[in-house]
């Protein structure tokens, strides 16, 4: 068993994953089907430990122009992502606030508690971003008086 | 710095040395789409890898990669 993990290679690798997500995806399935959380959540848990540690033994690194793609991916997410839950929750809490008559008596209410969850996503978001900014520019050598 | 202003001869240097994308994309630790994309000027390697590449080439980063943009762009 190591002995299969240590050979393995990304390609290897890749293909167990896909037999994996399709092993989970079906007990998922099963779980669906007889109403039980419990084994789905098994089932899940169990995939994902197994390809933790398959990921591991193998020594899978994260190619470089993936990571890139990644890097560039999250930043266009969060650009397109966090304007749109600032927008959508302002837009949701502005009849609330401006007593606009577009909703009926007390309907806006539903609209305004939204837009609060809403609003706190999108500072959640932002937190998160803030810290993990933060984090990455002191580990990167950032921020620093040192001459 | 654009990925455009950057010309790399790896292609050549891999059949001078006979390696197929896969070999050499398992003996510098990356991925055959890196390669390829390296390659074709699509994307830039980093500092490490650039260097990785020219030592198994038993050559100068230089040789590999050369930069034909303009002057002190910062």
């Amino acid at each position: 068993m190591y002995y299969i993990m240590f050979i393995m290679g990304r390609k290897k690798y890749k293909q167990l994953r896909v037999v994996v997500s399709f092993f989970v995806g079906a007990i998922v399935a099963v779980a669906v089907f007889n109403n039980s959380y419990l084994l789905s959540i098994a089932g899940v848990l169990t995939g994902m430990i197994f390809m933790i540690l398959v990921r591991a033994k193998a020594k899978i690194r994260t190619d470089e122009r993936e990571a890139t793609i990644q890097e560039k991916a999250a930043r266009m997410t969060y650009a397109i992502f966090a304007p749109t839950l600032g927008i959508a929750a302002f837009l949701l809490l502005l009849p609330s606030k401006g007593g606009l008559t577009v909703f009926s008596k007390g309907e806006w209410l539903y609209t305004e508690s939204l837009g609060m969850v809403l609003a706190y996503l999108a500072l959640f978001l932002i937190a998160i971003y803030a810290i993990s900014y933060h984090f990455f520019n002191k580990k990167y050598g950032g921020g620093g008086n040192e001459e | 710095m654009e990925v455009e202003a950057m010309k790399n001869k790896l292609k050549v240097f891999r059949a001078m040395h006979d390696l197929t994308q896969e070999e050499l994309a398992d003996k510098i630790g990356v991925s055959r789409q890196t390669v390829i994309a390296i390659e074709s000027d699509k994307y830039l390697p980093s500092l490490g890898l650039a260097f990785k590449i020219a030592r198994l080439f038993k050559v100068k980063v230089e040789d590999i990669f050369t930069y034909e943009g303009g002057g002190n762009e910062n």
